[in-house]
């Protein structure tokens, strides 16, 4: 008990001792002025991110490689998560052929299906949006991702787990999806670098626009623009990309939660 | 600049995040079953993220860290720059609460699989079955 206090006490301590040198002032801290002054800074594009929003273009820009290390966490969480909860295909199919026949109608009363019907589509839509303007408007990958997750969530709880494997959301397709979102964030990061091959000089990893100290023929850089979308380099690509992963490994833990203690014990030959 | 009122307020916001810092360690450290204690971690984390975007706060900011047009002129970023909050720690929250969320799931996987193997989430009978 006596350790617990001191621990206690400690972390208080520490807690409060961290804080007290900030308090709101009128002034940025220079860091952050650099960044909200070189984000869309079109007259001086050495350091720009090609973005107008700040948090964006330091998430995946200045401190991209940050970023990417984060969804690496991520990658080991899911992947720890499926890992322990593993089963063979054929299992769960037999075991689902075994529960046929005992089996009524599912789900919860038909207001919450119409409801749950109309929201999904909602919800979704508003997820692709998120993670498509991630680069001009708050929001990114990640918080679409997590709310394109609430989606199947609803519909397991609505109707069951069987509705949306029928939409083609089983294990092994988010899966599938999860490692082609992994896969392209780290070949957008890659790009810059493999562009050695055809001569290009002064590149670095997670690039996005040219930089001026650079040799030539320097890196040209990712698109800004395409006509009037406005696409600010990698920023755009690497939203959708960790869009479809956050997606598809949060809705993968729901499927795996949603699958019945009474598979799991039989599995475990209890 | 900052009224008595704004100090207070400043002061009370600290000390209720302090106090839940407080509580949630507790739960951490002294419950003794997982499901609690993995409940008070997210709420840690939950209030550290608090914490952060409070430090972040400017006097006198009137705008989120996002400009509102793609061709800005100088004295658009100027103004910009002049009353937008600091976006740092919302860039360093915005990564802390994906890997919290993540953390978490793993989290209660982990222990769905240790209660269906011991029929038990209570750390003192947890720590008894070994081998």
């Amino acid at each position: 008990m006596a350790s617990t206090i001191v621990l206690f006490v400690l972390t208080l301590v520490s807690v409060a001792l961290g804080a007290t040198a900030f308090t709101p002032s009128l002034d940025l801290r220079p860091l952050a002025e650099f960044y909200l002054e070189n984000c869309l800074n079109q007259f001086n594009k050495d350091l720009w991110a090609a973005s107008p929003e700040a948090v964006t273009s330091m998430l995946w820009d200045y401190r991209g490689l940050d970023t990417v290390y984060e969804t690496t966490v991520f990658f080991l969480a899911i992947i720890g998560s499926v890992a322990a909860f593993r089963f063979g295909e054929a299992f769960l199919r037999s075991y689902e052929e075994s529960k046929r026949k005992q089996r009524r109608e599912e789900g919860l009363s038909l207001i919450v299906k119409v409801i749950t019907r109309l929201t999904f589509v909602l919800i979704v839509a508003l997820s692709i949006a998120i993670a498509l303007h991630g680069h001009l408007t708050p929001g990114g990958g990640f918080q679409a991702g997590s709310i394109f997750a609430v989606a199947p969530l609803l519909a397991i709880a609505a109707f069951s787990r069987r509705f949306v494997e029928e939409f083609g959301l089983t294990k092994n397709t988010c899966l599938a999806i999860r490692t082609t979102g992994l896969i392209t964030i780290a070949l957008i990061a890659l790009i810059p670098l493999l562009s050695i091959a055809l001569g290009f000089t002064g590149v670095f990893i997670i690039q996005n626009q040219p930089k001026p100290w650079a040799l030539q023929p320097s890196f040209p850089g990712f698109p800004v623009y395409l006509g009037p979308i406005w696409l600010a380099g990698t920023l755009i690509l690497f939203n959708v990309a960790e869009f479809l992963t956050v997606a598809s490994g949060f809705t993968l833990l729901f499927i795996l939660l949603s699958l019945p203690e009474d598979f799991f014990r039989r599995l475990m030959g209890k | 600049m900052t009224s008595i009122l704004g100090q207070i307020l400043w002061l009370y916001m600290y000390g209720v995040l302090l106090a839940i810092v407080s509580i949630s360690i507790y739960g951490v450290v002294v419950r003794p079953h997982i499901l609690k204690k993995i409940i008070a971690l997210t709420i840690l984390a939950d209030t550290a993220n608090t914490f952060m975007i409070f430090i972040g706060y400017r006097l006198g900011a009137t705008v989120p860290p996002i400009l509102t047009t793609l061709n800005p002129s100088p004295s658009d970023i100027a103004t910009f720059v002049s009353s937008a909050v600091d976006p740092v720690p919302q860039c360093l929250v915005i990564t802390a609460i994906v890997i919290n969320m993540a953390v978490t799931a793993l989290l209660i996987f982990l222990s769905i699989q240790a209660y269906r193997l011991y029929r038990t989430l209570h750390v003192k009978e947890l720590s008894r079955l070994r081998g």
